[in-house]
């Protein structure tokens, strides 16, 4: 399936410019395509439960056209093998849709911003900015194509690991699910933009529920890469561990979590060290999703939130110290792992996006419209989780810079303190100015060393003072993928990647509820 | 759209094939068409933006079989589907796809058997019903044929009507307008072996609406519901939602402390999506993850507290004839009267629960002694805010789930009773901080709500000034008392509609935040 791509590109770029630009009024159209297969299986308390394999194509249209108020338009739909017999038409159908809605919302905006002049000033004409425009074929990074790994070979790793979990005394339940996935993906533009990139993915889910002395405990972790089957089989990930060895770890802690007590929180800040597994989450929730152009304008409000980093033009943090001078943050999908990309869904070459630079707001990760209303250089961060759907402004990977001091150092330093290791949960307040993130383990620190362990532990804490208290940063960088980030309506789940170093601040630590 | 009678032929013709198969014992296929029609709003009276700012469709269909294959003494269980081809070579593609991947799972007891299918013997799901409840009308052939133009006019209503709201108070400055008026048309058709013949077709309309008066930082949400085109009124969101935002300016702030709340039906919403239904589906209770694990028959609740899942109430969004595994929806009581009585559930997860020895230690209560309480009226097959998604294995998922209290109290009276406190109109990011078997949340408290002193609401809360720390089992039985007006909600990601009154409780942590 995945091939369709590079066999219709050309034939596809032809039929679709063509046709975009007979079309009255019509200012720009793309064309996305794209092509995935999946094969995955799932175990459950050693017992196998599915597997399968999945296939198919999707294809998203839009269409900038109008009078003198120009609007959008879209239109997506899925397509089989079948299809590809009259692709066009398809495509043609898409297209008159898109460019319908397109040039009525075009009306509408014309109508209302002369029934409601007062509000119609900001009423606009759709604007993109430009960007240099590219011919290009990426491949995909794997040693072993998922297009040769059966879902019954699947189901025997799956099985495995589920197995063994198991066998471990204390194991209430445990369910393994992994999947391996190609991608192929095109876009097409009428300003001469022909792409075709390619993908690999490979993840692995481990669910535990474990019983101790305290009671029970439940436990989800994932591990994963932008890579071939090696990523699960070979351990080539982030945590340097094939499922099997993943799958044990994940078990043993919940085990020893079901054994340890519950967090009661602090009543005042206390020094807290946070691990690059946390900082993935902290990186996420509170660095970028805040620095996503669209929510600097306002389009999330319904749905995502805004950003604390930016009230308005005139009120907003740019230049500003918002962390301290150790703290620098950045987007960049050169990264290897779930951000990793070349090109954006709108043909932009993906950029290295500096936020906080020493402490000083600079950035935001932005697309051709947003640019163009921030007067900034489009940096390449829109993206759709599938081809039918509207791209968002999305992270790719988003990260802390890495630090030079030792992290072993870092907790050696604190007298009377609590390690965070591993990410949990996240409860974030709309425009990210504070937040609550729960650890998968939390320790004591005494002395400077680590001392007992909880379960159920987090930080709060206002953003602003977080950043700007934090007194070390590690030289242990890492990225973690995120498998599941959600966004836009309908909802697009999204994988990106997060990460960072060691980290020391002060904050609130807290507890069950 | 694909149509219902190709859905229904495919279905036919593809069963006839399989019954050709000789290796499948048994197989069952699932057809669908779903279009998801949305006009995306963003308006900003200081930013230049497009006010409609997605006019979108997304259509998908195609068929997912699940099939029984006989290999020697063993028998195996698998899923195809097939993306976008609704034809006997669909079938065809999707049959061999289950055969490939098909495993011998012992959890797996068998297709759905309906009631009248039965030809003596003793099955376990024996009462499953597979008569349709008598709802109708709730797929306005105007709703399913709806128009580009159309689609566009009501993104721009539903804006409007928060603009002319916005205008008529004079408030032109600072006005941020943001939601969707979301269209939802499904079709499907499911055949078994086993006796499976149904179909069905539905469309609803839904706007939800958010408006804000930044430099006041007032916040206010609106929604209207519609089965059918001529009921449905965006506009009514938008005004709503502006109208919010006015009431809600220059809020003040709480310190940190256990307070008296009054939620209003987005904050129960929430918290029933996020944590309490979950912990009451089969699948949950049976992977030891839910916080009600070993409860059935205690009260979990306030005794005027009851709360159920209604997939064939009238006039409601998301009912509907029949589930994704072709058995007949209806009313699952979840808890009544404060005591936990049933859970929701597909054949699969009931099954596994009749049969499995550790269930009754999960449950509370031995299973067969109770197959009441999960009647299979829930198996779909969620996705993307739709409910009949043909590539997945049906799964369990709410539909309309009510709330409501057996003493009333009105809002103003509740007030009084509260004396000093808050009401909770919005909140989000609400998670189980814990995992769900723990039962503790968090959740911010975003809009729409207000300090109550004196018996009375005496001043917005400012948004984004309060956190939410809490248990749910402290928040279902500490209520003090609830309203009678049910009002719809929905919330973003979720397929489900909740109706829930205003629901007042004592004693719960909240922190000031920002």
């Amino acid at each position: 399936m995945i091939d369709i791509i590079s066999n219709i590109k050309e034939r596809i770029e032809g039929f679709f410019t063509a046709y975009a630009r007979e079309l009255p009024g019509c200012q720009y159209a793309d064309l996305r395509v794209e092509a995935n297969d999946t094969r995955w299986a799932s175990a459950e308390d050693g017992k196998p439960k599915a597997a399968g394999r999945d296939e198919g194509g999707s294809f998203g249209i839009r269409v900038i056209a109008g009078g003198e108020k120009k609007a959008p338009g879209y239109y997506g739909r899925i397509f089989s093998l079948k299809d590809l017999s009259h692709i066009e038409e398809l495509i043609r159908y898409g297209l008159a849709h898109a460019y319908a809605r397109a040039m009525s919302n075009s009306r509408n905006k014309a109508r209302v911003s002369s029934d409601l002049e007062e509000f119609g000033r900001t009423l606009t004409s759709t604007e993109l900015s430009p960007v240099e425009i590219y011919q290009d074929t990426v491949p995909a990074l794997y040693k072993t194509d998922p297009r040769t790994i059966s879902p019954q070979e699947i189901l025997r790793l799956s099985e495995e690991a589920s197995k063994r979990i198991k066998n471990l005394s204390g194991i209430q339940f445990n369910d393994v699910t992994v999947y391996t996935q190609s991608l192929g993906e095109l876009f097409v533009s009428t300003e001469g933009a022909l792409i075709d990139q390619y993908f690999a993915y490979t993840q692995g889910n481990v669910y535990v529920v474990a019983s101790g002395k305290e009671g029970q405990q439940e436990l989800y972790e994932y591990v994963g890469d932008q890579r071939g089957w090696e990523a699960v089989s070979e351990g080539i990930n982030v945590q340097g561990m094939n499922l099997l060895d993943f799958s044990m770890r994940v078990a043993k802690d919940a085990l020893a979590l079901a054994d340890a007590k519950p967090f009661r929180s602090t009543e005042k800040e206390a020094v807290v060290v946070t691990d690059p597994y946390f900082n993935t989450l902290l990186s996420h929730e509170v660095i970028g999703h805040p620095t996503e152009a669209d929510r600097i304008l306002k389009y999330e409000t319904a749905y995502a939130g805004r950003s604390w980093f930016f009230k308005n033009f005139s009120e907003n943090f740019i230049g500003q110290h918002v962390a301290s001078p150790l703290i620098t943050t950045y987007s960049d999908p050169s990264l290897p792992g779930y951000g990793h990309y070349r090109y954006d869904h709108e043909g932009t070459k993906g950029k290295k996006v500096i936020h906080i630079d020493r402490g000083i707001l600079k950035g935001f990760m932005n697309s051709r419209q947003t640019a163009a209303l921030l007067g900034a250089e489009p940096n390449g961060s829109y993206m759709a989780t599938d081809a039918s759907l509207v791209p968002l402004i999305r992270m790719s990977t988003t990260v802390f810079a890495q630090g030079n001091t030792d992290p072993q150092k870092i907790i050696g330093d604190v007298s009377d303190g609590y390690y965070l290791w591993g990410m949990h949960t996240p409860s974030i307040s709309e425009s990210r100015e504070n937040f609550t993130i729960s650890a998968i383990k939390t320790y004591r620190i005494h002395r400077g060393e680590l001392k007992e362990l909880y379960r159920g532990g987090g930080i709060s804490a206002d953003s602003m003072s977080f950043f700007m208290s934090v007194d070390a940063v590690g030289n242990d960088f890492k990225i973690y993928p995120i498998a599941n980030c959600g966004k836009g309506q309908p909802m697009q789940t999204k994988r990106l990647g997060n990460g960072g170093p060691t980290l020391r601040s002060r904050a609130r630590v807290v507890g069950g509820g | 759209m694909i149509s219902l009678d190709t859905l229904k032929k495919i279905a036919s013709d593809g069963l006839e094939f399989i019954k050709t198969q000789k290796d499948i014992s048994d197989a069952e296929i699932f057809i669908s068409s779903l279009s998801h029609l949305l006009s995306r709003v963003n308006y900003t009276s200081s930013i230049p933006c497009n006010g409609v700012e997605e006019p979108k469709s997304t259509l998908s269909y195609g068929i997912g079989v699940q099939a029984v294959f006989k290999e020697g003494n063993k028998n195996k269980i698998g899923f195809g589907s097939q993306i976008g081809d609704i034809s006997i070579d669909g079938i065809k593609s999707a049959v061999e796809k289950a055969r490939l991947s098909a495993v011998e799972d012992p959890d797996f007891y068998g297709l759905p058997i309906p009631s009248k299918a039965i030809s003596g013997g003793t099955i376990l799901n024996s009462e499953l019903s597979m008569v349709p409840p008598e709802i109708h009308g709730y797929h306005d052939q105007r709703l399913m044929d709806i128009s580009d133009d159309k689609l566009v006019e009501l993104g721009w209503r539903a804006l409007e009507g928060a603009l002319k709201t916005f205008k008529e108070h004079q408030m032109m400055e600072s006005i941020i307008i943001g939601g969707d008026v979301s269209i939802v048309q499904e079709r499907m058709a499911i055949v078994s072996t086993t006796g499976v013949v149904a179909w069905d077709e539905a469309a609803n309309a839904s706007a939800s609406m958010t408006a804000m008066i930044e430099s006041d930082n007032a916040k206010g949400s609106g929604w209207d519901i519609g089965m059918r085109l001529s009921d449905f009124a965006p506009e009514n969101a938008g005004k709503s939602a502006a109208m919010s935002a006015i009431h809600s300016r220059q809020g003040r702030r709480v310190p940190s402390g256990r307070y008296k709340l009054i939620l209003g039906p987005q904050a129960v919403a929430d918290l029933l999506c996020h944590i309490i239904l979950p912990s009451l589906t089969l699948s949950v209770v049976d992977a030891s993850s839910s916080t009600f694990l070993k409860k059935h028959g205690e009260g979990v609740a306030d005794r005027r507290l009851t709360i159920y899942d209604h997939g064939a109430m009238p006039d409601l969004p998301m009912s509907r004839r029949y589930t994704c595994e072709g058995l007949a929806t209806g009313r699952t009581d979840l808890i009544k009267k404060g005591v936990l009585t049933g859970f929701l559930s597909n054949n699969y997860y009931r099954n596994k629960v009749l049969n499995d020895p550790s269930s009754k230690d999960k449950i509370g209560v031995e299973p067969a002694a109770i197959e009441d309480a999960f009647v299979p009226r829930n198996g779909f097959r969620p996705g993307e805010s739709m409910l009949r998604n043909f590539m997945t294995k049906p799964s369990i998922a709410p539909t309309n789930v009510i709330v409501e209290g057996s003493e009333i109290t009105p809002l103003d009276d509740l007030v009084k009773m509260i004396g000093d406190g808050i009401y909770i109109g919005r909140i989000w990011y609400t998670y189980p901080i814990n995992g769900l078997l723990a039962g503790d949340f968090t959740c911010t408290v975003i809009g729409d709500s207000y300090i109550i002193e004196g018996g009375r609401m005496a001043a917005p809360l400012k948004p984004n000034s309060v956190r939410i720390a809490d248990n749910i089992h402290n928040l279902l039985n500490q209520v003090i008392g609830m309203t009678g007006d049910r009002r719809p909600t929905l919330l973003w990601g979720a397929s489900e509609v909740i109706y829930s009154p205003d629901i007042a409780v004592r004693d719960i942590s909240l922190h000031s935040i920002g």
